[in-house]
């Protein structure tokens, strides 16, 4: 405890607010062994006395904080220390301190052992250990979560009532990073080991919630800090406004999770709000602008403003570190199909080239749309259905067809080839065209039978759409199509 | 509060250079949980613009032609009307044209 205080005092010292977070950081796989010395170094009431010693006693190491700010800072570490037992614990490396009696949810033990089988019974002590056992595994990463979330409260409260400075917001970030993800853990923990001993307990028992029950619980803890940063009215230099999109990002991504994007869009109807007392967006750190142009971008897409959602992708897209693969492909995965609506075009091979995972979902169907194939992207939105749905870009891409039928429709009327300009002028092209040749076309690219009337109609919606230009003559079976521009935006 | 450190926390912005590998770790602690389209967390604060994507790009362009132009194209083929689909469909359109005659 001592050398983690001494790193707190030269952070503080310096006010390098990421150093401090550092002392906060619980980063198990790189760390374990100077975390575990922090853990081990007393018991509850020892390491209690340490932190009011050096908090507040040790006036030689006094740094310029107030004593109202100390007592903070007190409190956060030791409930730090207190949620580091949790976390050992939970990632089995604690095992020998592990005591049922320690445990916050000692009753569900005996509530389970007593009231059918009384212990002196049939049961043997092998099966009692077992079901201990269960039940300690089980809840272990919902106390490290209820253990974090005591500590992010603590920490909130500092700047609520212990006057800290918004240079050390990076704590804040550290809070809420590691609530979300143990928060997904204790789900993901209830979820696999014994649905059953939840049932067991609760009368009112909903699954759905019960799925997602500490996750939705965190989105409460990360709306507080949410709400921390942006109520601050002091000047922006020192406010915690520099917070905001850190604090947006978290909760983004947990709302996707919680499959509620909904509420991020409230998010962002508050931010837009106060956006005028926003320090400028673009000096907060790229990784802050890119995370949240991406979920704005998305935003947008799920809503079918595409044209808003390219905009938002297209910055995330440029801003984006050149080494941030997975990130790229994912901007990617929405901004192709954005794209595609928007202006008509489609990735080259060079964008693909460094994402195989792009080229297996969208290759297929980037050539079909190209050469006007029907079939083959009937074909490539079938194989590709689970992970497009997934993805939520299904119905986006499945706008595509229009293109692939504009593109087939195009070649058509350039397989018509050129006749004799009006009073022996220049060739143009056979602008009369035998709806009877679209409909071969299309019975050919489709591979199956369509009639007439019902290729008028995608005819129609051609012209409706405006990817074609020209009416149907229907009584004489010929489309008349626009002499300049026929099929707009591609140089016929 | 002390002007020696504006809140903007890019005191990290300097260490860019290693990105790489730790990144895969995070995503290896992390990643057995989450959802693999989340969104992942970028192993550095803040980069400088050399780093970015679109300085990346534009470094390509620098030694062959207009990188930027070259990754979106057309969604339609270029009147290139010599590959298998274009002539099979030649061949239907002349079908329709002979049954019309007849």
């Amino acid at each position: 405890m001592d050398s983690l205080i001494k790193e707190f005092r030269a952070a503080y010292a310096d006010q390098l607010g990421n150093d401090l977070a550092k002392t906060l950081t619980p980063d198990v796989p790189n760390n374990a062994a100077q975390l575990m010395s922090v853990w081990e170094s007393g018991n509850s009431q020892s390491v209690k006395d340490d932190l009011k010693f050096l908090f507040v006693r040790d006036k030689s190491a006094r740094l310029n904080m107030s004593s109202e700010e100390a007592v903070g800072w007190q409190e956060i570490y030791y409930s730090y220390w207190k949620a580091l037992g949790e976390i050992l614990a939970a990632e089995g490396l604690r095992k020998s301190r592990v005591k049922v009696r320690d445990h916050p949810n000692q009753w569900l033990i005996v509530s389970l052992v007593s009231p059918s089988e009384p212990l002196s019974t049939s049961k043997s002590p092998w099966s009692i250990n077992k079901l201990t056992c269960r039940i300690l595994t089980q809840t272990s990463w919902t106390s490290v979560y209820e253990a974090w979330k005591e500590l992010t409260s603590q920490i909130i409260r500092g700047y609520t009532n212990h006057e800290f400075e918004n240079w050390t917001i990076p704590c804040l970030y550290v809070a809420g990073k590691y609530m979300r993800l143990y928060a997904m853990r204790a789900d993901a923990e209830r979820g696999s080991n014994g649905d059953e001993m939840v049932t067991n307990f609760q009368d009112d028992f909903d699954p759905e919630t019960e799925k997602h029950k500490s996750l939705e619980d965190c989105a409460r803890q990360l709306n507080r800090i949410f709400n921390l940063c942006l109520s601050d009215r002091a000047p922006l230099s020192e406010s915690r406004k520099w917070g905001i999109y850190y604090a947006i990002n978290l909760l983004f991504k947990t709302y996707f999770k919680l499959n509620s994007a909904a509420l991020s869009k409230n998010v962002l109807r508050v931010l837009s709000a106060g956006r005028g007392d926003m320090p400028d967006f673009e000096s907060f750190p790229k990784s802050q602008q890119v995370t949240f142009k991406y979920y704005e971008g998305v935003l947008a897409f799920l809503e079918e403003n595409y044209e808003e959602a390219e905009r938002h992708l297209t910055l995330a897209w440029l801003l984006c570190h050149k080494g941030a693969t997975r990130n790229m492909e994912l901007i990617l995965t929405y901004l192709i199909p954005c794209h595609l609506l928007t202006t008509h075009t489609l990735p080259s091979a060079k964008l693909l080239a460094p994402f195989p995972r792009l080229q297996a979902l969208f290759l297929k169907l980037a050539t079909a749309i190209k050469k006007g194939d029907l079939r083959g992207f009937h074909q490539a939105l079938q194989e590709g259905e689970d992970e497009f749905v997934k993805r939520r870009i299904y119905l986006t891409l499945e706008r595509g067809r229009d293109i692939a039928l504009r593109n087939l429709l195009r070649k058509v009327f350039i397989a018509g080839g050129f006749i004799e300009g009006a009073e022996g002028g220049a060739q143009v092209r056979r602008t009369r065209i035998p709806v009877a040749e679209f409909a071969a076309a299309i019975r050919m690219s489709g591979g199956q039978d369509i009639d007439t009337d019902e290729v008028e109609c995608l005819l129609a919606n051609m012209i409706y759409k405006n990817l074609m230009k020209g009416y149907i003559a229907h009584e004489r079976g010929f489309v008349v199509l626009s002499k300049n521009g026929a099929f707009p935006g591609t140089g016929v | 509060m002390a002007s020696t450190s504006t809140p903007k926390p890019d005191e990290k912005s300097s260490t860019p250079a290693d990105s790489k590998p730790e990144q895969s770790q995070n995503t290896k602690t992390a990643g057995a949980l989450e959802e693999d389209d989340e969104f992942e967390d970028f192993p550095v604060e803040d980069w400088p613009a050399e780093e970015t994507e679109a300085a990346n790009q534009q470094g390509n362009t620098a030694s062959g032609g207009t990188a930027a132009d070259h990754l979106w194209e057309e969604s339609w083929d270029d009147d290139d009307t010599s590959d298998d689909f274009s002539a099979q469909l030649r061949e239907e359109l002349k079908k329709v044209d002979a049954a019309k005659r007849r």
